[in-house]
């Protein structure tokens, strides 16, 4: 009897330490629950997504920013203002009064040293892929001044430093597992699988957000995020599957700046017939994916990049869907000597959105029934890659790889060489007029810049029939009643906490 | 005894240097974690850094002797992932695995032996049929299912138990309790027949006309023969946790050595694939020697 008396308080004090574990949370805390595992917090790889979401501008801040929620134009943060001293030379003026998490004073030293950490050969750094073969060489002019001079030109160097974060001047040329920032919050805690806290700092230069403590959890299940959210244990799941975003008033839909595209093989028969690639785009209708097999809100796309990048044409129409059309142009190039009846591949990647297979599926057979011989083959991420990517396999069959590219960036920079220029990396396009359009876009600012990029889209569209453009993505999160925040594209890279308010 | 331990000992640290050859090989065969760990547009000049870094670019016999001559130094390498000590990642996901094998394990034990052993006493009663359809049950269903129902049952609906995580007590019930399911099903069907084939034999009959009491005859006389067969579906059950319970993991969010193995696999982080095969085939290898040793504890017929 005294035993099960004392299992009995046993029992219940375990019952209050779970009941304490739900409650602890204070008013002004937040638990925000990933999907993927944050192995690394290291600030020069924050445009990686799993990284950028917990420390991007919460830790680690850039010298401007992306505002997402006004038309993505370009916004202050360390640097106040900036200017072009001469077309190699961007001039950036540095905010004053700011100190790191650690206490030492923010100035153009941190910048350059920033700026030459994540170029190091030394560590394989992520934002150092955004300046491609740049140069970049940081002079300071004071303390709040810097020169960044760039070798060849760089129009968009300002909006290039909205990755770049900056780190204090002390930081070693190796990856750190502890983030020193200029950003709101510090790291305060790190159980590497288990959690990672952040914490409200004294100090910060801008205003001081309403969260005081963010802790970051990690499951892999969507449903089990989605089921966190809804018993109260976590605040946000910022990506949830569209099965499980059951409760539309905890539920919202956001474009991932995602676009899943078709790229076939253009240097290769029978796909390099232009008539080939007009009657894939005429066979797959894109209309009955959205509300069955993608999730509502879902847009149709004419270009790789989401619609709200400079540079891309409003009139870009979608090919309609006219699979007798599809035949006829088959049948004209059969008769033209054009190997239509080749087996294509249709290469896809497995886990790369939800139902992704579904998809292929659905795609496969409408490609068939518009009379293409194509076979589906799915592929892990790392096969795929291979694929997707040059150096080409040699004695491939021709390929058609159903690919989605992220670009959240605003500008089209960070996509068209790779995807379309002959040296791209995932281009199998040889068009000495894109390359050229491409260099001119690059090299252009201002007005100039997106009028080439619009002709460059609309030459790719509608001329060149470049590819098969599906689909602008969406994702959905989950976000606790109690919290004013409502997701925007920038979720995909980024959670600033500062956004988020209590009702 | 002692040679006996010495023998297998040897037998095992042959099997693991086997064991390591065979990985480190194998897993360079599936591709380069280059492609995976850079994004996708990275410059060619970017991944020949990287591939410098990590010491890609020598050929694999080079590398495999400068990763046996770290080992023999007890450095496991570098976790090209997470940018610390692989064998720090490991061990700090194996405790959480050891400790939910072990758990389940003895709770596994104790309730399938003793249901099992009651179930055979009264072979085709009622309790014995009411133990045999749950354990059908429970070895049938699929624990991804069962993980899930339980989460939105005792979680989302009546709030009893957090969904996932760790933390209280109160987080280990659920994944436990799933873990549970499958071996105490297939342990109590062992135990059953072992304890039937048993209670047939003419020392039990002998036991029974000299009036010793049934309890007795249950747990001492006939439990003991019984169980040697038991304990080797028990290890071999208890392998399969140790070696990490995958959808467990996943599901509830336990950050232990079996997800971090699929993981590692997935982004080719060589390191901890190698370090996780090495810490978990330790302990499967000092488990089996223990195993062993418990027959000749049960049964001293066996003399090594």
């Amino acid at each position: 009897m005294k035993q099960a008396k004392q299992l009995a308080g046993i029992a219940f004090v375990s019952m209050l330490a779970w009941s304490g574990a739900a409650m602890a949370q204070g008013k002004s805390d937040v638990t925000i629950v990933l999907g993927e595992q944050t192995d690394l917090l290291e600030p020069c790889m924050a445009t990686r997504s799993n990284i950028g979401r917990v420390i991007l501008q919460n830790i680690s801040e850039t010298l401007t920013e992306i505002d997402v929620r006004n038309n993505s134009t370009l916004k202050p943060r360390l640097a106040t203002s900036w200017e072009q001293v001469d077309p190699t030379t961007w001039r950036f003026h540095l905010r004053q009064n700011v100190t790191f998490s650690d206490g030492s004073t923010f100035d153009a030293e941190d910048v350059k040293h920033s700026i030459e950490r994540s170029m190091s050969s030394k560590i394989t750094c992520e934002t150092s892929r955004y300046f491609g073969d740049t140069k970049i060489t940081p002079s300071v002019v004071d303390d709040h001044t810097i020169d960044i001079k760039t070798d060849p030109a760089e129009p968009v160097l300002p909006l290039l430093m909205s990755l770049l974060t900056i780190v204090p001047s002390e930081t070693p040329v190796e990856f750190t597992r502890n983030p020193i920032g200029t950003g709101p919050y510090k790291l305060a805690e790190w159980t590497p699988g288990q959690r990672i806290v952040l914490t409200q700092r004294d100090g910060y230069w801008g205003d001081k957000p309403a969260v005081a403590k963010a802790t970051y959890v990690f499951r892999s299940d969507s449903a089990v995020r989605a089921a966190m959210v809804k018993t109260g244990e976590a605040d946000i799941a910022p990506a949830i599957s569209a099965e499980d975003a059951t409760d539309k008033s905890i539920d919202f839909s956001y474009p991932n700046s995602e676009t899943l595209y078709i790229r076939p093989d253009d240097s290769m028969p029978p796909l390099n017939d232009k008539r080939v690639r007009k009657a894939l785009n005429m066979a797959i209708d894109r209309q009955s994916f959205i509300g069955s097999l993608l999730p509502e809100g879902t847009e149709i796309a004419t270009t790789v990049v989401p619609s709200t990048t400079a540079g891309v044409p409003k009139d870009l129409k979608p090919f309609p869907y006219d699979p007798e059309g599809a035949k006829k142009l088959l049948a004209e190039a059969k008769a033209d000597g054009v190997p239509v009846d080749t087996k294509l591949e249709l290469v896809g990647r497995t886990n790369l959105f939800p139902n992704v297979t579904e998809v292929m599926e659905a795609t496969l057979g409408m490609l068939k029934d518009a009379g293409f011989n194509v076979d589906l083959k799915m592929h892990e991420v790392a096969e795929f890659e291979g694929i997707y990517s040059k150096p080409f396999q040699k004695g491939r069959a021709p390929q058609l790889v159903a690919a989605q590219h992220d670009n959240a960036r605003g500008d089209p920079v960070f996509s068209m060489f790779w995807k379309y220029a002959s040296d791209g990396r995932q281009s199998t396009l040889s068009d000495p007029h894109v390359d050229d359009l491409i260099k001119q876009a690059t090299a252009a600012t201002g007005d100039k810049r997106n009028q080439l990029w619009s002709e460059l889209f609309t030459y790719l569209h509608d001329d060149v029939v470049a590819d098969v453009q599906l689909f602008h993505m969406v994702s959905f999160a989950r976000i606790s009643p109690k919290l004013d925040y409502k997701p925007s594209i920038a979720l995909n890279g980024q959670l600033q906490l500062s956004e988020i308010k209590f009702k | 005894m002692l040679r006996f331990v010495r023998q297998r000992v040897t037998a095992s640290l042959i099997s693991l240097v086997g064991l390591i050859v065979l990985v480190f090989f194998l897993s360079r065969l599936t591709g380069d974690p280059t492609n995976l760990f850079l994004p996708i547009d990275a410059s060619d000049q970017m991944r020949e850094q990287f591939r410098q870094l990590h010491g890609l670019n020598d050929p694999l016999i080079v590398q495999f002797g400068r990763y046996v001559w770290d080992l023999l130094h007890l450095d496991f390498g570098e976790s090209i992932r997470q940018a610390r000590p692989a064998i720090n990642v490991v061990l700090q996901a194996f405790v959480w695995t050891f400790q939910l094998a072990v758990i389940t394990m003895v709770l596994v034990t104790l309730a399938a032996v003793v249901c099992g052993s009651l179930a055979a006493f009264n072979a085709g009663g009622l309790f014995d049929r009411f133990v045999s359809l749950l354990s059908l049950i429970g070895a049938a269903a699929p624990d991804f299912w069962v993980a899930i129902v339980a989460i939105t049952l005792l979680a989302v609906k009546l709030s009893w138990l957090p969904t996932s995580g760790t933390g209280t007590l109160w987080h280990w019930i659920m994944p436990i309790g799933v873990l549970f399911i499958r071996p105490f099903g297939l342990i109590l069907q062992v135990v059953r027949g072992s304890m039937l084939s048993t209670l047939g034999s003419a020392y039990v009959k002998t036991a029974r006309a000299k009036g010793v009491r049934t309890k007795s005859i249950i747990f001492v006389h006939t439990l003991r023969n019984a169980l040697l067969p038991v304990i080797t579906v028990i290890g071999d059950q208890a392998a399969s946790l140790l070696n990490g319970a995958v959808v467990v993991e996943t599901i509830f969010g336990f950050p232990g050595v079996g997800k971090l193995m699929i993981d590692s696999i997935l982004q080719r982080d060589f390191n901890v694939i190698l370090a996780a095969i090495m810490v978990t085939a330790l302990a499967i290898f000092v488990m089996n020697i223990l195993i062993d040793l418990g027959y000749a504890l049960l049964d001293p017929r066996i003399r090594y």
